[in-house]
């Protein structure tokens, strides 16, 4: 310890301060007969240091089992309920004005699901366990520590190589520097010294500490940048960190294909400057081949203004019903809207953009809507069918399907007995009042207009919608488009009590 | 503290079935009047198939024990494995049980050779699978000549196998050859191989073609956790009542025990993730015709869903807790009242598998305290009578394995 005196020679205060003394022994036995009587003095701050493991030390020196399981099951208990709590947290609640959670509904699946949850608890159990198991192991042994004063003993370098030490601290309460030395001597001890810590070891080297303080600064950039960009606007693109994702290679629909060749030499993925091919004619996609019946389009069949053949504009021999694409809309077309059909190239974008009307170019009902609103042409009401027809099982499954649809669909505007009064409807009036929407308002389905439609009627409304009433049959099916009908005419009949449903034929 | 046991047994030797109690007969009647028991009240009550039912149970519960203290033999020898020298005899032992135990199979085995459905629904020729070409794929591996031909074969297999570990075992301790222990070293490693692969088909045909349409790849590796771990658990028992007997006195200290509670801890544990891993993968995947067999055990409408909860809780959970803390794993009162524990919940794991597929109809709750329960301890019984019977008057501790020495020296460190 002489240099460090010699190199401050006044100083103010003591820049050392005694740790323990430390025996030496030359003997491993020894050190394990000292131990035993250390522990038996009543000993309780002392450790042994070997330059191997020695059999029996761990008892001589009377050290205590580990406390480290117990702070390791703590800590993994812990992360189970932190783990689980999160994702409680994350999958379950969006309430909290800070920090909402993500509580989005997925193919109808539970907001939150143990199963699902016990892999990422699992893992946290043990990623906060082994964490534990470490840092704890570190706390224990009192680590880290920039030096320890037993280096500073010039002998106790040996003992990596060929000397035993056993140091009793200071701090142990019956620590007693004349006696301790003593005892020491009668355990066998070589040489007794003692250790002394210099206490600016325990102090950061100025470099590091500039360092830590530059390091620091650097940290509060990003947080700085943060926050100077919060509430600005900016000019430049959006960062794209994964443009291969962003700008995918791929053809997308009703796009122009992709030219393969240079820009001198011309060359289309398919000539005609399509990215997809249109489907063959006379193929329909899975669930677009509808039989153009009663059934499927609420008109009588063989009536005097009878469903339409798209492909010739004729009406549809009354026993030979035709193959017809569905995917338009259920085409009722009036003898009138075809016979402008004719005339006119529609531009309805609709049907522009769906290659497989392209070619037929049926009437579709925004059409018919738009020549309607125009005032033009005076549309001939079709031959309604009055009753249900064949495919449709009038019962109470039925009645029971067509309430649930109802109130899945029609409900939000029409209300739940159909007086117009759904919520949609209400907001949406609302707002019309405060100019924020030009909303018309539901119809009653109780009123005396809507009451005398047949049900084919209603069946062609609720597929194809009326005035500003979308259509419903691309989400609808055909059955449950009856369903429908059947507990609109259930409704109607039982004014606003759809408790007591009668079915009307 | 330096001084190290001698490497010599100090054990005394006697018959098991003569000198101490009468084993042998007493377990034998015992496993005849539980069966017997059961067989009379099954009958009444569900006829031939309830008893079948029971006792497929029970003998899937014997049957998985053997075959984990097989998997333990293997296992030891495949590591090198020295801690285990004293504890390994009755593992042998226990192994060798699967000759006598392919006798018991035959309740199981010849019904379903004469086309009966007591047990199992695909010995019949009739529309089991709902279509004919899926019932046409499976019959080429579910019909009885095959099923009869493959238990003939495990059973020769595994009683082989346990015949060579056994009879080498014996010859050591006359002989004291140190080759032996090589040549067991070497061949555990192919049998290992063997081992698993008819292990994995037995689980197959003994308790998942029970419903034959259903499938799990992992369903084997679930059947084995719970298997070696009841094998543990059966290990530390009977070690525990030999040494209370005095049948065995200080070969085995409380470290082998620390280390078999080690061990039961682990197969606890792996268990449990083996389990939920394949409920999880099925669970989330949601295919109805993989969903419908934890249908019938999740939930309360079939009456299984409480002992699914059960088995999470007491084969799982509990036990998990209950054997980790150090102090308890090498406290011989607590083992012994662990192990008889685990083994209850192994039976009751295997009373999950098998029941909810006897009404075929409904896969309603089936359960009997005077079908199922004499069933069991008739089962285990027989396991005490071929026990007692094959130890007879053997040393039940290897006597010149080469790493005795360091076995009876074994520590756990601190």
């Amino acid at each position: 310890m002489g240099h460090s005196v010699k190199k401050e020679p006044a100083a103010p205060r003591p820049k050392t301060r005694a740790v323990g003394l430390v025996a030496e022994f030359h003997d491993p036995h020894k050190l394990v007969d000292a131990c035993d009587h250390a522990r038996q003095a009543g000993y309780k701050k002392m450790d042994a240091y070997s330059p191997f493991p020695v059999h029996g030390i761990d008892p001589a020196i009377g050290i205590r089992r580990t406390r480290l399981p117990f702070f390791v099951l703590a800590v993994g208990l812990t992360g189970c309920l932190f783990a689980l709590a999160m994702q409680y947290y994350t999958n379950k609640v969006d309430e909290s004005p800070i920090f909402p959670g993500y509580r989005f509904l997925i193919s109808g699946k539970p907001d939150f699901s143990l199963p699902a949850n016990i892999p990422v608890t699992f893992e946290v159990i043990v990623l906060s366990s082994a964490f534990a198991t470490f840092f704890g192991m570190w706390a224990l042994n009192r680590l880290p520590r920039f030096a320890n004063p037993l280096h500073r003993l010039p002998r106790f370098r040996r003992v990596t190589n060929d000397l035993f030490f056993l140091m009793i601290e200071n701090d142990d309460p019956k620590f007693d520097a004349k006696r301790t030395r003593q005892q020491m001597e009668e355990w066998g001890a070589d040489a007794v010294e003692v250790c002394e810590e210099d206490l600016t070891d325990q102090q950061l080297p100025k470099v590091i500490r500039m360092a830590g303080v530059v390091l620091l600064f650097f940290l509060l950039l990003p947080p700085a940048l943060v926050f100077r960009a919060a509430g600005q606007t900016s000019r430049l693109p959006r960062l794209h960190v994964v443009p291969d994702m962003d700008w995918q290679d791929k053809v997308k629909t009703q796009t122009v294909s992709p030219n393969l060749g240079s820009e001198d030499d011309v060359d289309y993925l398919y000539s005609d400057l399509r990215a997809m091919r249109k489907p063959l004619p006379g193929t329909f996609a899975r669930g677009d081949l509808i039989l153009n019946t009663e059934f499927s389009t609420g008109i009588k069949v063989g009536g005097e203004n009878g469903p339409v053949d798209s492909g010739t504009g004729n009406p549809v021999a009354g026993d030979t019903p035709q193959l017809k694409p569905d995917n338009s809309g259920e085409v009722f077309a009036s003898t009138a809207a075809s016979q402008q059909e004719g005339q006119t190239t529609p531009s309805t974008t609709a049907s522009n953009q769906d290659p497989q009307t392209q070619d037929t170019q049926p009437p579709t009902a925004a059409n018919n809507a738009n020549q309607a609103d125009g005032g033009a042409v005076a549309v001939v009401e079709p031959d309604w069918v009055d009753k249900f027809p064949e495919g449709v099982e009038v019962s109470l499954a039925t009645l029971n399907r067509g309430q649930a649809r109802f109130e899945i669909y029609c409900s939000v505007c029409h209300g739940y007995d159909g007086n117009g009064g759904g919520l949609v409807n209400q907001r949406a009036l609302a707002l019309n009042v405060t100019g924020k929407a030009a909303w018309t308002a539901a119809k009653s389905l109780h009123d005396p207009t809507v009451k005398v439609q047949p049900v084919g009627r209603i069946f062609d409304t609720i597929s194809n919608g009326r005035g500003t009433m979308g259509p419903y049959h691309s989400q609808i099916p055909v059955a449950d488009r009856w369903a429908i009908t059947m507990y609109v005419k259930a409704l109607q009949e039982t004014g606003i009590q759809p408790e007591t449903p009668v079915v009307s034929q | 503290m330096h001084a190290s046991r001698p490497a010599k047994v100090t054990s005394p030797v006697y018959s098991l079935s003569h000198d101490y109690v009468r084993l042998v007969p007493l377990g034998l009647i015992v496993g005849a009047a539980g069966v017997g028991l059961s067989l009379a009240m099954g009958l009444p009550s569900g006829g031939f198939r309830r008893f079948s039912f029971a006792y497929l149970t029970s003998y899937c519960f014997a049957l998985s024990i053997c075959l984990g203290c097989l998997f333990f033999i293997l296992s030891q020898h495949l590591t090198r494995a020295g801690w285990s020298v004293t504890v390994r005899r009755i593992a042998e032992i226990f192994a060798m049980c699967l000759i006598p135990m392919g006798l018991l199979s035959l309740p199981i085995v010849l019904p379903t050779l004469w086309g009966s459905e007591s047990v199992f629904h695909w010995t019949t020729s009739a529309d089991w699978a709902g279509s004919t070409r899926i019932q046409a794929i499976k019959d080429a591996y579910l019909n009885s000549g095959f099923f009869g031909i493959r238990v003939v074969l495990y059973f020769v297999i595994w009683g082989a196998m346990a015949w060579y570990f056994f009879g080498r075992s014996l010859t050591q301790d006359r002989t004291g050859d140190k080759m032996i222990s090589r040549g067991m070293q070497r061949n555990s490693t192919w049998m290992m191989i063997i081992f698993a692969a008819t292990l994995v088909f037995a689980a197959f045909d003994f308790e998942m073609s029970l419903a034959p349409l259903w499938f799990s790849t992992m369903f084997p590796v679930y059947f084995f956790a719970g298997a070696v771990m009841s094998a543990m658990a059966t290990i530390t028992l009977t070690a525990l009542l030999l040494q209370n007997s005095g049948r065995i006195t200080d070969e085995i200290t409380v470290e082998h025990y620390h280390d078999l509670a080690k061990l039961m801890f682990a197969f606890v544990f792996f268990w449990g993730y083996i389990s939920f891993s394949q409920f999880m993968l099925i669970w989330y995947a949601n295919l109805p015709e993989e969903t419908v067999w934890f249908k019938h055990r999740m939930y309360d409408e079939y009456g299984w869903g409480r002992l699914s909860l059960i088995l999470l809780f007491g084969h799982l959970l509990i036990p998990f807790l209950g054997l980790m803390a150090r102090t308890v794993r090498r406290s011989k009162p607590y083992l012994f009242f662990a192990a008889i524990y685990l083994l209850v919940m192994h039976w009751v794991d295997h009373f999950w598998i098998v029941m909810p597929e006897y009404s075929q109809a409904d896969h309603s709750f089936t359960f009997s305290w005077l079908i199922d329960v004499p069933c069991a301890i008739g089962m285990a019984g027989f396991l005490v009578a071929f026990f007692a019977l094959i130890a007879g008057n053997r040393s039940l501790v290897p006597l010149k394995d080469p790493r005795l020495g360091e076995c009876l020296n074994f520590k756990n460190g601190a």
